[in-house]
């Protein structure tokens, strides 16, 4: 196989698929189109969903109720999130990989878990 | 090149800088994963101008908002896929965002001298979340406003800050006219700001390190 450079070869790729990409979006756009939401109504409380992607600490701030709903709210998720910063330096030594396949899938997992109950 | 690009060339020096950075080989192991962050990086920039073409339109305050948004979405020509565009490359957005970490675990490719480039991919994802969560509100209905009076009252359930977080979300005790502002605000100048700064630094050391080959 001849050798790839930057340009012209991955770069020609690139636009392609760029361009793969917008047709994508477009495609999507033009069959659903966003709706326009109800106007705001302020005499009766709305349970609203979030977007999909937080839906998982929608479902996550139902096992912390009460006074401690900020665990689910600020504090789980933070602590994923800090997770998620130091996997590079999990992954020292021996088992690092290790440690890091399961810290990273671990998160996946559970986010996604945590997704699909809320759907329920 | 022709004569115009040269005249520019010269005074910028734009050639010479990225002849290394354009002829450099790729390791053999890149494939089309490999183009995920790409991909996001192209929704950002669908993004990016579609909400420009947005602004043009939309009307942040508490009594224009959702009259501005029926506007976009009923009257206004080809408003109404402006609008579907933009909601929708900022789900794409995510989803290739995600993607493009997969990949990039699974190629190691955040194992030292790229871990710093690691960090700044998370932090662009939570910028990313975030623009979300401001843009939610923008079209100031019933869903964006009641989402965003649970969402910073969650905030505000934090102990010592949290009361301190609110009102700044807020800028005020209740989600008004003011939160409209300021969530419009974040959401069309402080953050996209701040992610084209971490999208500089992203790329700036892509091209520092080259694409990491698999071990």
């Amino acid at each position: 196989m001849k050798e790839k450079k930057f340009y012209p070869d991955y770069l020609a790729e690139i636009i392609f698929v760029s361009l793969i990409a917008l047709e994508l979006l477009v495609v999507i756009a033009l069959l659903y189109p966003p709706p326009v939401g109800r106007q705001i109504d302020l005499t009766k409380s709305f349970q609203p969903l979030p977007e999909w992607y937080f839906l998982w600490i929608y479902q996550l701030i139902r096992y912390f109720p009460g006074n401690s709903i900020f665990v689910g709210a600020v504090i789980v998720p933070a602590l994923a999130l800090v997770a998620l910063l130091l996997i590079p330096f999990v992954d020292k030594g021996e088992n690092g990989r290790q440690k890091a396949s399961v810290i990273f899938f671990g998160l996946f997992l559970i986010v996604a878990a945590l997704t699909l109950l809320s759907q329920l | 090149m022709g004569k115009l690009f040269d005249w520019a060339d010269k005074k910028f020096g734009i050639k010479e800088p990225h002849k290394r950075f354009l002829k450099r080989p790729l390791p053999e192991n890149v494939g089309y994963s490999y183009c995920f962050g790409g991909i996001a990086f192209v929704y950002f920039l669908l993004l990016a101008f579609s909400g420009m073409l947005l602004t043009l339109y939309y009307v942040p305050s508490e009594k224009e908002a959702y009259k501005s948004i029926l506007m976009i979405t009923e009257e206004l020509t080809l408003g109404w896929l402006v609008r579907g565009l933009h909601k929708w490359s900022a789900t794409l957005l995510i989803v290739f965002i995600l993607l493009h970490t997969v990949r990039v675990f699974v190629s190691k490719a955040y194992r030292p001298p790229r871990e710093l480039n690691w960090m700044a991919g998370v932090i662009g994802l939570t910028f990313a979340l975030g623009s979300g969560f401001t843009g939610y509100l923008l079209p100031w209905d019933q869903k964006a406003y009641w989402a965003t009076e649970v969402g910073t009252s969650m905030l505000g359930t934090l102990p010592f800050l949290g009361g301190y977080i609110k009102s700044l979300l807020r800028g005020g005790s209740d989600v008004d006219g003011s939160t409209l502002i300021r969530f419009y605000s974040m959401h069309v100048i402080y953050l996209p700001a701040l992610i084209s700064l971490i999208l500089w630094a992203h790329f700036h050391m892509v091209k520092r390190r080259g694409i990491a080959k698999n071990l």
